[in-house]
């Protein structure tokens, strides 16, 4: 019975230090609503932490679609993000058109953008954390298909 | 005497929380064109500016300078100039009245001030440059760089300016900088 008691700590426990560990970065929220008739609506809730264990499986020749210059603009990466996550939340970047509104914006730990034009809405939430270690990774795939 | 030693550690946190609060500025940038009612809004952390410029090494913008094609000073001291015109009482330094447009630069309150209108294209534009933020421009560059990253750094040290507005029949610019987190 004991035994069994400590069994049960010990799975409890590792569950708990996982969901911990793996919610620790914070989450990645995706939402798409297309606004034709039939359109599709996709909604996705992803463990930032997992992101870049994920990149590991992905094929490396499916990661050489990002820019070319990706490798170079990751100093600017690094040198925005910890800036970004010293400042106050609120809108970075606005823009209202005729017909689509952008909103770029700081969110807690996270950059969050707003698309809403004629044809859909998307609603983007990166844990700035994970947009560094993922933008590396791709990098780093980049550099070692060239 | 106990009481005091107590608040000590308050009272610190309350100035650096303040202390803080202060460095944390912001330039904006607002286009609205009144014809077509598009609007493009930026508020930028100066601090991230200033961490991000020099990190860009792309085009004419290397190491938080960047290079100007079509200004040349190789004959002129602007360092020296600009001494000169920190110094100099305020006052118009240069009025240009011409058919098509008319331009004035002046100093005003410890600014640099240029106005300029275009009659042809009904433009008007106005830029404040606080002095420090001017000098800090050409302070370490050399020939036709402009130090962007120290006018920056100067500017978070500057008080709230509007340092550029742009006002014509297509569309209205302005530029400044401030304490708020967004350009309401």
């Amino acid at each position: 019975m004991i035994l069994l008691a400590k069994l049960g700590i010990g799975v409890l426990g590792t569950a708990v230090v996982a969901g911990a560990a793996i919610s620790s970065e914070g989450f990645i929220h995706v939402r798409v609503h297309e606004k034709h008739p039939g359109g599709h609506n996709v909604a996705l809730i992803v463990p930032a932490a997992v992101v870049p264990v994920a990149l590991h499986f992905v094929p490396k020749n499916q990661l050489d679609h990002a820019p070319g210059d990706l490798q170079q603009l990751l100093p600017v990466v690094d040198a925005a993000i910890p800036e970004l996550q010293k400042c106050r939340d609120g809108v970075l970047v606005e823009v209202i058109d005729p017909g689509e509104h952008v909103l770029i914006s700081k969110s807690g730990g996270s950059v969050v953008i707003d698309v809403n034009d004629h044809d859909e809405t998307v609603h983007v939430s990166v844990p700035l954390s994970a947009v560094r270690s993922s933008l590396h990774q791709i990098a780093e795939a980049n550099g070692a298909q060239d | 005497m106990k009481v005091g030693k107590r608040l000590l550690p308050l009272v610190l946190l309350v100035a650096g929380s303040l202390w803080a609060a202060a460095a944390d500025r912001y330039i904006h940038v607002r286009v609205s064109n009144p014809t077509n009612h598009e609007l493009v809004r930026v508020n930028v952390p100066l601090a991230l500016a200033e961490k991000v410029i020099p990190a860009i090494n792309h085009g004419e913008l290397h190491d938080g300078k960047i290079q100007c094609g079509h200004f040349t000073a190789d004959k002129v001291d602007i360092r020296a100039i600009l001494d000169a015109l920190r110094t100099a009482p305020e006052g118009e330094f240069v009025t240009v009245q011409e058919p098509d447009n008319d331009v004035r630069v002046a100093k005003e309150r410890g600014q640099l001030v240029v106005h300029v209108i275009d009659k042809k294209s009904k433009e008007n534009v106005d830029v404040t440059v606080p002095w420090e933020v001017a000098q800090a421009l050409v302070a370490n560059t050399k020939g036709d760089e402009l130090d962007i990253e120290a006018a920056i750094k100067a500017l978070a040290s500057a008080g709230d300016v509007t340092l550029v507005t742009v006002t014509s029949q297509e569309e209205n610019v302005r530029i400044w900088v401030d304490s708020n987190n967004s350009d309401k």
